[in-house]
């Protein structure tokens, strides 16, 4: 299809494009201090925090059990694993799956979400859709078909018209995508603004519910401590370190630093 | 008046490294962050309450309650109700040995927040204070039953449990340090040094292999060098060895002589008096 080389207005330029730019912008900062404003503390409990350092404190034995004796490590496994009172075996949690109906909580969270990001979204974007209507804002550097012609170019009625043509509607949205590496840079790494990254989270939520699967995880922690033996590190450990002299470079030569401001 | 600038960075920033890398040079923190508060708190921005924080702590060290309690009052201006302002002004009852008040006050802190471990820890301080070491033990005991990850209370369990001599618990603690912290040697001297203490010929085994891992992570750890040379040579000597056992052993002692020599030979060429000797050969 012939490339028509549309001349637009520099208008558009100075009153479409760079406004809609800023308001894209400080929506998501103002977006980011609501949220803040909004936030709900998460009250852990006695027993999550301990739970969470108990598993951790189980992966520290099978990672680095290597390092302490051989009957040291046999008694923390024996603890934990043991048939008739290991921990792993014995403790059942009370588990109550975080569902988004029961749990008020998680209502009142999600619903606080979906207001500060998804509702200004709407709105903005159908505010500029009816400000900015009637013409064509930019040009997308790549060419694209005909079917991306009604989602693109809303508002204009034009047959003829390349779909790389765009309206200011999606160069909102365009925007709202594009600004999100700004974000981190000019209000640090977890902001609120962020809009994809709380999209891919309410995604993978179902990943990430960790307290609900206490038990699971004591189970998974089980097996893996069984598999896993001990390999001291210190076996031959005489032998490497007098394979070679000491690095005594710098010892006795220097005045010590003593902190004197 | 730029060298006044100057010289205030300077400062600040000095604050800032000793807090973070948790420095306990109580008297110089006093000297700077007082004239720091004194002569440019306009300066400082939201640095000045955190900049409170650290003096204060350093002000019950040196007995400065004056200061302390300055520092303490503008903390409570600006964060009314906050917990961690509380804990500060339990460490001052402290300081001041009002040990009821101080414990009725992280009490408060517990109810409100029963997740708090420093409130928790400040309570099983006041007990070490007050010299009551068994209970301080027990208390302990309970606290790291519910949070195994907190290594200072480990090694805070650790220090309690050599002071009553109890070796074999002091090692329990040690190990779990030396598993959180593998690379760390200081935790690896100490364990070696714990099983010394307690005897026995496979202690003595087990320590001699944690001095060499020590040395292994830091060749220039003289004590752990002068350990490795004792425990091998205790070894060696122990009549209850095999003569392959003893050649080993021997062998290992006299490999550490020659790495103390070398360490020393050094100074031998500086000729320094033995006094500043014995000051840097730790």
């Amino acid at each position: 299809m012939a490339e028509p080389e549309l001349l637009l207005d520099s208008n558009i330029r100075l009153w479409v494009v760079l406004p809609i730019v800023f308001i894209t912008f400080l929506v998501g900062v103002i977006r980011h201090y609501v949220s803040i404003l909004l936030q709900s503390d998460k009250k852990l409990t006695l027993e999550q925090v301990s739970d969470s350092q108990i598993l951790i404190r189980s992966r520290i034995l099978r990672e680095n059990g290597k390092y302490i004796p051989k009957q040291s490590f046999l008694m923390r496994k024996f603890y934990f694993n043991n048939q008739e009172d290991g921990f792993f075996k014995n403790t059942k949690r009370k588990v109550v799956p975080p569902s988004p109906m029961t749990d008020p909580s998680m209502l009142t969270d999600m619903m606080k979400g979906n207001v500060t990001n998804v509702l200004p979204m709407i709105l903005i974007g159908g505010w500029i859709n009816w400000t900015f209507s009637g013409f064509v804002t930019t040009k997308v550097p790549f060419p694209l078909t005909l079917r991306f012609k009604p989602m693109l170019q809303q508002g204009i009625e034009l047959l003829s018209l390349d779909a790389s043509w765009v309206s200011s509607a999606s160069w909102y949205f365009l925007n709202v995508f594009g600004l999100r590496s700004m974000y981190s840079l000019i209000l640090g790494q977890d902001n609120g603004a962020d809009q994809s990254r709380i999209m891919q989270e309410q995604m993978s939520g179902a990943a990430m519910a960790m307290p609900a699967d206490t038990n699971k995880a004591f189970k998974a922690e089980w097996e893996a401590l069984e598999l896993t033996d001990h390999q001291w590190a210190l076996e031959n450990i005489e032998e490497e370190l007098m394979s070679r002299e000491l690095d005594l470079d710098g010892m006795f030569s220097k005045e010590l630093p003593t902190g004197i401001f | 008046v730029n060298v006044l600038i100057i010289v205030f960075t300077e400062m600040r920033d000095k604050l800032r490294k000793w807090r973070e890398d948790n420095h306990r040079n109580s008297e110089q923190i006093v000297d700077v962050g007082e004239e720091l508060i004194n002569e440019h708190a306009s300066k400082l921005g939201d640095d000045i309450w955190i900049i409170y924080e650290q003096v204060m702590i350093a002000a019950l060290d040196c007995s400065r309650d004056d200061l302390a309690w300055t520092c303490l009052q503008e903390l409570k201006k600006q964060f009314p109700g906050s917990q961690r302002v509380k804990r500060l002004a339990g460490m001052r009852l402290e300081a001041l040995e009002k040990y009821e008040d101080a414990s009725k006050q992280y009490d408060s802190i517990l109810q409100d927040d029963p997740t708090n471990t420093a409130a928790r820890k400040r309570k099983i301080s006041i007990l070490k204070a007050q010299g009551k070491s068994a209970e301080a033990i027990r208390e302990l005991n309970e606290y790291l039953e519910q949070f195994v990850g907190d290594q200072e209370a480990w090694h805070e369990l650790s220090e309690l449990y050599i002071n009553e001599h109890d070796y074999g618990k002091a090692a329990f603690c040690l190990e779990e340090l030396m598993m959180t912290n593998p690379h760390n040697h200081l935790y690896c001297e100490q364990y070696a040094e714990v099983k010394y203490t307690q005897g026995g010929l496979e202690n003595l085994e087990l320590s001699r292999k944690y001095f060499a891992q020590a040395l292994k992570l830091n060749n220039g750890n003289m004590r752990a060098l002068f350990g490795l040379y004792m425990s091998a040579s205790h070894i060696a000597a122990s009549p209850k060895v095999n003569a392959t056992v003893k050649k080993a052993n021997v062998k290992y002692a006299a490999w550490a002589t020659n790495q103390i020599n070398r360490a020393y030979q050094v100074t031998k060429t500086n000729q320094l008096p033995v006094e500043e000797l014995l000051l840097r050969s730790s």
